[in-house]
């Protein structure tokens, strides 16, 4: 007999959590057999897992070794279902650029950051690590973005992130984005003052932060 | 470690004193005359080991450190392909030539030789991202690796105690509490850690390890650590640091941020209240910016200078700024 949408749900948020890949690559095709509908076997199932392994991530039960292998069920369940999408589903998505600035190649926290964003539904553009400032600045605008999210690790580079707001002020395009920082040395004194929109310091409350400034704005 | 500053008094500057022995050392002497730095410490970087293996590094600018661009190898299937780290080759000799030249300039002072922790030179050679997963999906290859890690700072550190260190320093930043966990930090860390602190401690050198970020995260493990010194970061209180690891000299753990955008005076009350905290070894918390100026360091180090004066301040204390 087929299983319950719900124990499918069940297993694809298991697969995701649990670090096991077959179980998620599995129940996807399940789902994509049973007939469920994808975008909701994506949102009520993969993105769950994802959400969940975020928490357990924020309360330090999880760690980065996890999250990466979570993430990695979670994408290959997804390479199954979305072949499935109906067009109407895929919606319109806020665009959001991000990358590691200039001057510095330590790219974990940004790529966590990504697949956070990733999940959470934004349309996530990513420039990689050592990004030179002004390439924020044009992908953004030749995709429409509306975030802009910039991370480092090291102190000698923080500096870049106050000088791409300016370049933002100086265009005169401060307002058209928000801008989110985030890494090691980066408070949320240092945001305030060099004029960033949000703060986040780790990946789960990245993408609290960045749907905090659209419901914000929206508002 | 060196700011924008002294390159300018000295006339030497990175990034080309970062394959110049005579031009490392100038800057190293530099920051102990005109900042009041009490130890000297080689090299600035940590990517001479990884350079050494097969990686690409550039070496940045006068206000950048040298960076990994990219890895050694696509992956750990790859790891056979690794050359041995040689302590001959261009830029380790740099290093070892410039500790020579400092311990006979200065001979009363501390010599630090600052070597790149096991995890951080793993995640040099291959994808950390790679790396992350393999110690989940294929730990023994991220075993394997380590390994050689762990091989290459006990051959650069020879190389440097051979010279004249007296010190080693391991920093980690990639191996943290905050981005591994303690159960993993105690089976990829901490053996090899241990394994290059009691190498040196065999041959009478003490270790230091420095360890990025929340050290809570760690617990016990923590305590675990063989080298007689933990230094933190400044997210840490020494409090937290004495009750997880009670038998160890404290160091640290000025905040880099506060070095360099901070006023003088600040830096003043902040290492005033390190010392009355009991910290052994007052240091930056982290590797600190070219920028930062020199007035702050300064600052830091003459509460240090006259603690030793204070009225109850019993221990002996040293400045030492270790931050790459």
């Amino acid at each position: 007999m087929p299983r319950s949408t719900e124990e499918i749900l069940a297993d694809l948020a298991r697969g995701v959590l649990d670090l096991d890949e077959d179980l998620a690559v599995a129940a996807a095709h399940e789902a994509v057999d049973a007939g469920m509908d994808a975008y909701e076997a994506i949102t009520k199932g993969l993105v769950v897992g994802m959400n969940e392994a975020g928490r357990l991530y924020d309360e330090e039960e999880y760690f980065v070794p996890e999250l990466l292998i979570c993430s990695d069920a979670m994408y290959a369940a997804l390479d199954v279902l979305r072949p499935h999408l109906k067009v109407a589903d895929q919606g319109v998505k806020i665009g959001c650029v991000i990358g590691v600035v200039k001057g510095d190649t330590h790219d974990i926290g940004k790529n966590l950051v990504k697949i956070m964003l990733d999940v959470a539904g934004f349309e996530v553009h990513d420039l990689g690590r050592d990004v030179p400032l002004a390439d924020f600045i044009e992908k953004a605008k030749e995709t429409n973005s509306q975030l802009i999210c910039l991370s480092t690790l090291m102190t000698t580079t923080m500096d870049g992130m106050a000088a791409i707001i300016q370049m933002l002020d100086e265009e005169g395009i401060r307002d058209r984005f928000k801008v989110m920082i985030g890494g090691g040395p980066i408070s949320r004194s240092f945001a305030e003052k060099i004029g960033a929109d949000g703060y986040a310091d780790n990946a789960s409350s990245a993408v609290r932060v960045a749907t905090e400034l659209f419901a914000t704005a929206a508002a | 470690m060196a700011v924008t500053e002294v390159m300018s008094s000295v006339g030497d500057s990175w990034p080309a004193a970062h394959s110049d022995p005579e031009s490392m050392a100038r800057l190293v002497l530099g920051m102990v005359d005109l900042a009041g730095v009490e130890n000297l410490g080689a090299p600035f970087c940590m990517t001479i080991e990884a350079e050494g293996m097969g990686a690409t590094v550039d070496l940045g600018s006068a206000e950048t450190e040298p960076r990994v661009t990219e890895y050694a190898i696509a992956g750990l299937s790859a790891i056979d392909d690794l050359a041995a780290f040689d302590v001959r080759g261009d830029r380790a000799a740099t290093a070892a030539e410039a500790t020579r030249l400092l311990v006979a300039e200065r001979p009363d002072l501390p010599m630090i030789a600052c070597v790149t922790g096991p995890i951080s030179l793993a995640t040099s050679l291959v994808d950390p991202l790679i790396f992350y997963r393999a110690m989940r999906r294929d730990p023994s290859a991220a075993h394997a690796l380590l390994e050689l890690s762990a091989d290459a700072a006990i051959a650069f550190g020879d190389a440097l105690v051979g010279a004249g260190a007296d010190t080693v320093c391991i920093a980690d930043p990639s191996g943290t509490g905050e981005i591994i966990g303690a159960k993993a930090f105690r089976e990829f860390a901490l053996p090899y850690i241990n394994r290059i602190v009691d190498h040196f401690a065999a041959r009478d050198v003490h270790s230091i390890v420095h360890i990025c970020g929340d050290v809570k995260a760690l617990g016990g493990v923590l305590g675990e650590v063989s080298a007689p010194v933990i230094s933190i970061d400044s997210n840490v209180s020494f409090r937290t640091l004495r009750a997880l690891a009670p038998d160890h000299a404290s160091m640290g753990n000025v905040s880099t941020y506060l070095l360099e955008y901070g006023k003088a005076e600040t830096l003043r009350r902040v290492a005033v209240n390190r010392v009355l905290e009991g910290v052994d070894i007052i240091a930056p918390a982290c590797g600190i910016g070219p920028r930062t100026p020199l007035a702050n360091i300064r600052a830091v180090a003459d509460v240090v200078a006259t603690a030793q004066d204070w009225e109850g301040a019993e221990r002996e204390l040293r400045s030492v700024a270790v931050g790459r």
